[in-house]
C-alpha cells in the first residue's frame, strides 16, 4: 500500500473526505492540498468558515455563502480517518499528488487530479502509454480495429488507456487483455468510484481490467459517474499518455473533447481515417484534416511514441486475407453490411454456394454473422 | 319406473359417453336434476316441460328424479336436452323403452319442441356407445362426418315420438346446402424475389421445422406466412379426424371433414387461455389447438404476453396441451408447425447496422420479452428484407404453390420411409443412420463446433435441417457440404438475439 507522500495522515484522511463533498471540484481539491492543506480546509468546512480558507475562498465568491452552509450539512457525519481506510480497504491505492506512486507524467499536468484512487498495479503507469478512445456508437470495422490496436500495442509493451465506456473503449480494452501475459497493461480511466461499474454491462471487463490491469479514478467510492465527471475524466487519460489515437468519433464527441485536453498537454493526436460519409468517422476526418497523424495499424502509433514495433510484426505472420475463391465475397461483405438474400443477390452466387463460402468465412473468422447480417472482418480483430 | 338414455358430452375436443336416467315415483309433482350439471345443463328442466307440452305429449303429474351418469364428471350445455325429454317419455309410459334401446340421442331443445344443433357434433357422435345417433336436422351433416354409428335426423321432437313409436318413417336427412368450398389459400406465385424465404418456408413446410421470420415493417412477413398452410400435404385420416374434433368443439364452421391443414392466426393480445386453451370450468380448445395439423402464426411475437409464450413451450415439445384444473384434468391436441414473425427491434429498422433508432434499454428489453427456451424451439431463422422496387414493379412471378408442395410431398414421403411424418422429429440417436454426412460437410460442421458458432443441441438441429433441404432436391446419399452450409445460415442463434453488440 502507497503511503501518504507529503501530506500527513490526517491531511490525507481530509482530503479524500473534501472529495467526497458536492461542490468542491477537482480544481478546488488540488487548491486545498497546495495552498491551505486539506486539513485546515476540512476544518473549516465542518465549522462553517469555509470563506475564511485561501482555496475554498472562490468558490463561495462564486456560489455564494449558501454554499458555506451546504458544505458544512454534507461534511457532518463524514468521518475522514474513516472515508481513507475505506479507499484503501481490499488492496486499493490512493495516490497523491507529488506523493510516492502518482504517476510522473500526471504531476506535469496542467490540471492534475490531487487524488488518484486505483486498483490493480500502479506499475501500468511506468511503462510508455496510449490512449485509444472512441464513440459508443461504433461501426463493427471500428470496434475490430480498436481491439486490433489495443491488442498490438500491449504486444509492444505499451500500457493501453482507455475509459471503459461502451464501444471503442470496451473493444480496445478487450484486445489489450487478449494480448496475454508479458504484454503491455490495461489502465481504464472511470468516472465514477471505482465501487460503481458504469456502463453495467462492462462489469466483467470493470473485473478484468482492475484484476490483469490497473482501475483508477479520482472520485471516492460510491461516487456515481455524474455527466461533469466524464470531460474531466477525459483530461486524466490525455495526461496520462504519450499519444491519444481516436478510432471513431462523431463531430461533437467526447472523444473529440479528449483529443483537444491532448493538444492542449502537447500530447499527439493520431486518428483512423473513415470513409466521408459515415457518421461515425466525421470527427476522426476532421482531425486528420486538420493536422492528426493518420493511423492504419499499431505500427503508425509505435513509430509516433518510439516504440520498437518488432514484437506486432512477429505476432502477425500470417495472411492477412481468405483464400483466394473467398476474397470477392469477403470484400463484398466489408464494403457493407448484407442479409443473407442480398449476398445471394449481390453476388450472383447461387444459395447453396453462398451458404458454403459463408460458413467457411465464418468457421474461419472473416466474417461474422450477427443477427443474421454478415459482416466483414478479421480473425485477430475477432471480440472477445 | 326408470328409463336409461344414452348420450354425450364433450369435455375439450373429446366425447364422453353419458347415461340420462329418469326415475318417475310418488310424490310431489317435480323434477329435480343430479349428477353434476353446470347451469346451462340445470335449465333444461324448464325448456323439456315446454317442449314435451308444445309436441303434444304429456308433462306427468309425479316426483321425476333425473340423473346424469357417471356423476363426477361435471355436465354442461344443453346438448344433454333431447336425451332427457325421450327420457322422461318412457319413464312416463309414453314410449316404448324397446324403441329408445341401441339409440344415442344428443341435441338442444327449443321451447316449441324443434330440436337445435349444439357445438361439438363430431367428438359427441364419435363418442356414443350406441349403434344409432339420433341428432338435430342441422348438425346432421357434421355428424355424419364420423364414420361408425347410423345417424338419424330429426327437426322436431314430434317427429322424433312419431318415427320411434314407428307411426311415419324416419325423415330424410336434410339436403346440405351447396357448400361454398373455402377460398384457395393465398399462392406462393405472387412472391416476388425473396429466393432465401421461399427457400425457409419450403424447407419448414417439408421437414416440420418451426420458423421464426425477423424483419422489419412492410418486408412481408405476415404474407409469406400466410402461404405456408398451402404447402402442406393434406392430413391423413387421423389427423383430420382430429383437427375436425377440435373445429367442430369449437363450434367453427365445417365444410366436411377438415382435410386441408389449418392457418390460424392470433392477434398478440392473445390471453392464455386464448392461446393454449383451457378455461376455469371448461375445457376450451385455443388457438394452438385450434392449429393442430397446420400452420400456428404468431405476428409480432415479442409483443405476446412472455408468460403465454412460455406456455407454449411444453405443447410445441409433446404436441398436446396438457390442461390441469381443480376440477378436471384433460388434454387438447396441438400439433402445429409454429411460424412467428417480428421485427428486429421496435422501431422496426434494425438489422442493417446504423439504421435503428431504438435506445439500448428499449432494444435490450424487446429481446428479454422472448425466453432463450422458446427461441429454442424455432429450427429455422430467416430475416427478411424489404423487396426491391424492380421485384416489386413487374418482377418476374415466383413459382407457384403446386410446384413447391409438389416437392414437400416427395419429401414428406421419404421421411415417412424413416418412420416419421416430418424430419423435425427425428430422434437424435437415429441421424448418424439415416443423415450420413460426406468428407466436406463434416469438416465443415466440425469447423463451426470448433470456433464455438455451434453447440450440440445445435448440431443435431443443423442435421436435421440438412436432411430435409437435401430430401427437397431429391438427393440421395450423404449430406453434402452445401446442405450443410445452408441450414447453418438458416439457423437460429440464441446469443444473437440476447447478446446485444458490445
Amino acid at each position: 500500500m502507497t503511503g501518504p507522500g507529503t501530506l500527513s495522515d490526517r491531511d490525507l484522511s481530509c482530503l479524500v473526505s473534501l472529495a467526497y463533498l458536492d461542490g468542491i471540484g477537482p480544481a478546488t481539491l488540488l487548491r486545498c492540498v497546495r495552498e491551505d492543506g486539506p486539513a485546515v480546509a476540512w476544518d473549516a468546512v465542518v465549522s462553517g468558515r469555509a470563506g475564511r480558507v485561501a482555496a475554498l475562498r472562490d468558490l463561495v465568491a462564486r456560489q455564494g455563502v449558501g454554499v458555506v452552509g451546504a458544505l458544512r450539512q454534507a461534511a457532518s457525519g463524514r468521518d475522514p480517518d474513516r472515508d481513507l481506510a475505506a479507499q484503501q480497504a481490499g488492496g486499493r491505492h490512493v495516490l497523491v499528488i507529488d506523493g510516492p506512486g502518482y504517476p510522473a507524467r500526471l504531476a506535469q499536468d496542467p490540471a492534475p487530479p490531487a487524488l488518484l484512487f486505483a486498483a490493480g498495479s500502479p506499475a501500468a503507469f511506468e511503462a510508455p502509454a496510449v490512449a485509444i478512445v472512441g464513440t459508443r456508437n461504433t461501426t463493427r470495422a471500428g470496434r475490430d480495429l480498436a481491439a486490433e490496436l489495443g491488442g498490438d500495442l500491449a504486444r509492444a509493451g505499451v500500457s493501453v488507456v482507455s475509459g471503459l465506456a461502451l464501444g471503442i473503449d470496451g473493444a480496445a480494452h478487450r484486445g489489450a487483455l487478449a494480448a496475454g501475459p508479458g504484454s503491455g497493461l490495461v489502465i481504464g480511466v472511470v468516472g465514477g468510484g471505482l465501487d460503481v461499474v458504469y456502463p453495467r454491462r462492462h462489469a466483467d471487463l470493470y473485473r478484468e481490467v482492475s484484476g490483469r490491469g490497473l482501475l483508477v479514478t479520482e472520485v471516492p467510492l460510491g461516487l456515481r459517474p455524474l455527466p461533469w465527471r466524464f470531460p474531466a475524466r477525459n483530461r486524466i487519460i490525455a495526461g496520462l499518455v504519450d499519444a491519444v489515437i481516436v478510432v471513431e468519433s462523431r463531430a461533437t464527441g467526447g472523444s473529440m473533447l479528449t483529443a483537444g485536453e491532448a493538444l492542449e498537454r502537447g500530447v499527439p493526436v493520431l486518428a483512423v481515417p473513415g470513409h466521408p460519409t459515415v457518421p461515425a468517422a466525421a470527427g476522426t476526418n476532421e482531425l486528420l484534416f486538420d493536422g492528426a497523424a493518420l493511423v492504419r495499424d499499431a505500427t503508425d502509433v509505435l513509430g509516433v511514441i518510439g516504440v520498437d514495433a518488432s514484437p506486432v510484426a512477429a505476432h502477425r505472420g500470417g495472411t492477412r486475407e481468405p483464400g483466394p475463391d473467398l476474397v470477392p465475397l469477403w470484400r463484398l461483405l466489408g464494403a457493407e453490411v448484407l442479409a443473407l438474400a442480398e449476398v445471394v443477390e449481390r453476388s450472383g452466387i447461387p444459395l447453396e454456394q453462398v451458404s458454403a463460402d459463408l460458413a467457411r468465412l465464418e468457421v474461419e473468422g472473416w466474417v461474422v454473422r450477427r443477427d443474421g447480417w454478415y459482416e466483414a472482418c478479421r480473425p485477430d480483430g475477432r471480440p472477445r | 319406473m326408470i328409463a336409461s338414455i344414452s348420450s354425450s358430452i364433450v369435455v375439450g375436443v373429446d366425447g364422453r359417453p353419458v347415461t340420462v336416467e329418469v326415475h318417475a315415483g310418488a310424490g310431489l309433482p317435480g323434477l329435480t336434476l343430479i349428477g353434476l350439471p353446470d347451469t346451462a345443463c340445470r335449465e333444461a328442466r324448464d325448456r323439456i316441460r315446454a317442449a314435451l307440452v308444445a309436441s303434444g305429449a304429456e308433462w306427468p303429474a309425479r316426483r321425476l328424479t333425473v340423473n346424469l351418469a357417471p356423476s363426477n364428471l361435471r355436465k354442461s350445455g344443453s346438448g344433454l336436452d333431447l336425451a332427457m325429454a325421450v327420457g322422461v317419455l318412457v319413464a312416463s309410459d309414453q314410449l316404448e323403452a324397446s324403441v329408445v334401446e341401441g339409440r344415442t340421442f344428443v341435441g338442444e331443445l327449443g321451447l316449441d319442441g324443434t330440436i337445435r344443433a349444439v357445438p361439438g357434433m363430431v367428438p359427441l357422435v364419435d363418442a356414443a356407445t350406441e349403434a344409432e345417433v339420433v341428432v338435430p336436422a342441422a348438425a346432421a351433416a357434421e355428424a355424419a362426418l364420423v364414420q361408425g354409428p347410423l345417424v338419424r335426423s330429426v327437426g322436431t321432437l314430434a317427429e322424433l315420438v312419431h318415427a320411434l313409436r314407428g307411426d311415419e318413417p324416419w325423415p330424410d336427412p336434410p339436403e346440405p346446402p351447396p357448400a361454398a368450398p373455402p377460398p384457395p389459400p393465398p399462392d406462393l406465385r405472387d412472391v416476388r424475389g425473396q429466393p432465401v424465404v421461399r427457400r425457409a418456408l419450403e424447407v419448414a413446410a417439408a421437414g416440420g421445422h418451426h420458423l421464426l421470420m425477423v424483419g422489419p415493417p412492410g418486408a412481408g412477413k405476415t404474407m409469406l406466412a400466410s402461404r405456408l398452410s398451402g404447402l402442406l400435404p393434406d392430413l391423413d385420416r387421423t389427423r383430420a379426424m382430429e383437427a375436425t374434433r377440435v373445429h367442430s368443439a369449437a363450434g367453427l364452421p365445417l365444410h366436411g371433414l377438415v382435410r386441408r391443414p389449418p392457418y390460424r392466426a392470433p392477434h398478440h393480445t392473445a390471453t392464455m387461455v386464448a392461446l393454449v386453451g383451457g378455461g376455469s370450468d371448461s375445457l376450451r380448445p385455443g388457438e394452438l389447438s385450434l392449429a393442430t395439423g397446420g400452420v400456428l402464426f404468431l405476428d409480432e411475437l415479442p409483443e405476446f404476453s412472455p408468460s403465454v409464450l412460455d406456455a407454449l413451450r411444453q405443447p410445441l415439445e409433446d404436441g398436446v396441451v396438457r390442461v390441469s384444473r381443480a376440477r378436471f384434468t384433460g388434454t387438447l391436441p396441438a400439433r402445429v408447425l409454429l411460424v412467428a414473425a417480428m421485427n428486429p427491434c421496435p422501431c422496426g429498422e434494425a438489422g442493417r447496422p446504423g439504421a435503428c433508432r431504438c435506445p439500448e434499454g428499449v432494444m435490450a428489453r424487446y429481446r428479454r420479452r422472448l425466453s432463450g427456451p422458446l427461441l429454442d424451439r424455432f429450427d429455422l431463422r430467416v430475416d427478411v428484407t424489404r423487396p426491391q422496387v424492380g421485384e416489386l414493379l413487374g418482377g418476374p412471378e415466383g413459382e407457384p404453390t403446386a410446384l413447391v408442395a409438389d416437392r414437400v410431398a416427395r419429401a414428406r414421403h421419404l421421411a415417412r420411409t424413416r418412420g416419421v411424418r416430418a424430419n423435425a422429429e427425428l430422434d437424435q440417436s437415429r441421424l448418424d443412420d439415416v443423415a450420413p454426412l460426406s468428407a466436406e460437410a463434416q469438416d465443415l460442421l466440425a469447423g463451426a463446433l470448433r470456433a464455438g458458432r455451434l453447440s450440440a443441441r445445435g448440431l443435431a438441429r443443423v442435421r436435421r435441417v440438412s436432411l430435409t433441404i437435401a430430401d427437397l432436391a431429391g438427393h440421395p446419399g450423404p449430406l453434402t457440404a452445401g446442405h450443410v452450409a445452408l441450414a447453418l445460415q438458416l439457423r437460429v442463434e440464441l446469443s444473437s438475439i440476447h447478446g446485444a453488440a458490445a
